[in-house]
């Protein structure tokens, strides 16, 4: 059984206990990787290669029922080598209540596949996540600042970015 | 205005046609500033829970129609007074100084509470470490948030301040005159402010986060410790 680190996640090809068949049938095709913590606050997690990120969310859209998107963000791991930032999804099927937290991995300065065709929601939920961390996401309509001002410099979510001082006296 | 002698008094009274006319005898300053000491209308930027104190203030229990300022308006054209109440962020600063700007003089500016004095807790990138990095302020409340005692307190004080305004003695020159102001160009009227300067400047240069800039051209030494 292949293992996959990240931060204290633990990865394995085996779905945790809770996770319905539809789900599993729906992700079997993309080869997604299970967090081993059975139950990540309510969220299975799985991760997805970036590549193939919407499309996983569309077979869950499509075969498994999962109609809304709940929260979309990111994880800044400045440690890690090669590929810096998680990105995390989280659907859910408003039908039978299940829930799931899809992540990928994505280096500094490389683009993830938007899902805004599939949920509406994503629109504002990307532009957040572009706003704070500064991925780019392919596919997005408009992909701007939505918190900060257009012309702030920075990606604050960022763990490189400081806690206070950012915009005193700056030229 | 020229000096009024008594012979002239006379005379106006005889062109009246009776001696028993009434004459109230001021000058236009006293007048002014009385008139515009009692009508101070507010534009309150209520952006947190300094708002809500402001409110308090307004409203029957500490009364600011006392003052004569209880109309609250909601056009920056017809307000005499920013009120800027509450955690002020640098996209709505943006806002803050359009407002301001389009304000008529006389006007003068509060800083309510904590946060738009200083940032107040608020010591992160998005939060406006005092509004005085955009727009000249003539009082700072304490408090978070402030009584509405205070508010009520520092409103008269600035009635005080206004009493002892001399911005009408201020003369306007013709835009046509060799010296006037170009728009661009960063003036100090004197008179009424001694603290920042009155920025006469275009959108650009002064809806981009420039007050810290400003500050530094003006060779204002950032605080220390903030």
């Amino acid at each position: 059984m292949e293992r996959v680190t990240e931060s204290c996640m633990v990865y394995t090809d085996e779905a945790p206990e809770g996770v319905s068949e539809a789900v599993r049938n729906a992700l079997t095709p993309f080869g997604v990787k299970w967090s081993e913590h059975p139950v990540h606050g309510g969220w299975p997690g799985c991760l997805v290669d970036r590549a193939r990120w919407a499309e996983a969310f569309q077979a869950l859209k499509e075969q498994a029922g999962f109609d809304m998107l709940v929260d979309h963000t990111a994880v800044d791991y400045p440690e890690r080598a090669g590929e810096r930032f998680t990105v995390l999804g989280l659907a859910m099927n408003l039908e039978t209540q299940e829930r799931i937290m899809l992540r990928t991995r994505v280096p500094e300065g490389e683009s993830v596949p938007t899902l805004v065709h599939l949920w509406k929601s994503a629109d504002w939920a990307e532009r957040e996540t572009f706003d704070m961390f500064g991925i780019p996401f392919e596919g997005h309509p408009e992909l701007t600042r939505i918190y900060m001002p257009q012309d702030f410099d920075g990606w604050p979510l960022r763990r490189d970015f400081p806690m206070q001082g950012h915009n005193r006296f700056k030229d | 205005m020229s000096e009024v002698t008594q012979t002239e008094i006379t005379d106006m009274l005889e062109a009246s046609g009776s001696s028993e006319c009434s004459i109230l005898l001021s000058t236009v300053k006293a007048v002014a500033n009385w008139s515009r000491k009692n009508s101070v209308w507010p534009l309150p930027l209520g952006l947190s829970c300094c708002g809500i104190e402001f409110m308090a203030t307004a409203a029957s229990r500490y009364d600011m129609a006392r003052f004569g300022m209880e109309v609250a308006r909601f056009s920056p054209r017809q307000a005499d007074l920013l009120l800027v109440a509450g955690t002020l962020t640098y996209k709505m600063a943006q806002v803050m100084t359009r407002l301001y700007d389009q304000m008529a003089e006389p006007k003068w500016v509060i800083s309510m509470g904590a946060c738009a004095s200083s940032g107040g807790m608020y010591r992160s990138y998005p939060v406006v470490q005092g509004i005085d990095e955009f727009i000249p302020v003539d009082f700072y409340i304490s408090g978070c948030p402030p009584r509405p005692d205070s508010v009520l307190n520092v409103l008269m004080k600035l009635q005080d301040k206004i009493d002892r305004d001399r911005s009408y003695e201020l003369t306007i020159e013709s835009p046509d005159a060799p010296d006037a102001l170009k728009v661009g160009e960063v003036a100090v009227l004197p008179g009424r402010r001694h603290g920042p300067p009155v920025a006469l400047a275009t959108d650009k240069e002064r809806y981009v986060r420039t007050g810290p800039q400003k500050r530094m051209a003006r060779g204002v030494k950032p605080r220390e410790g903030r």
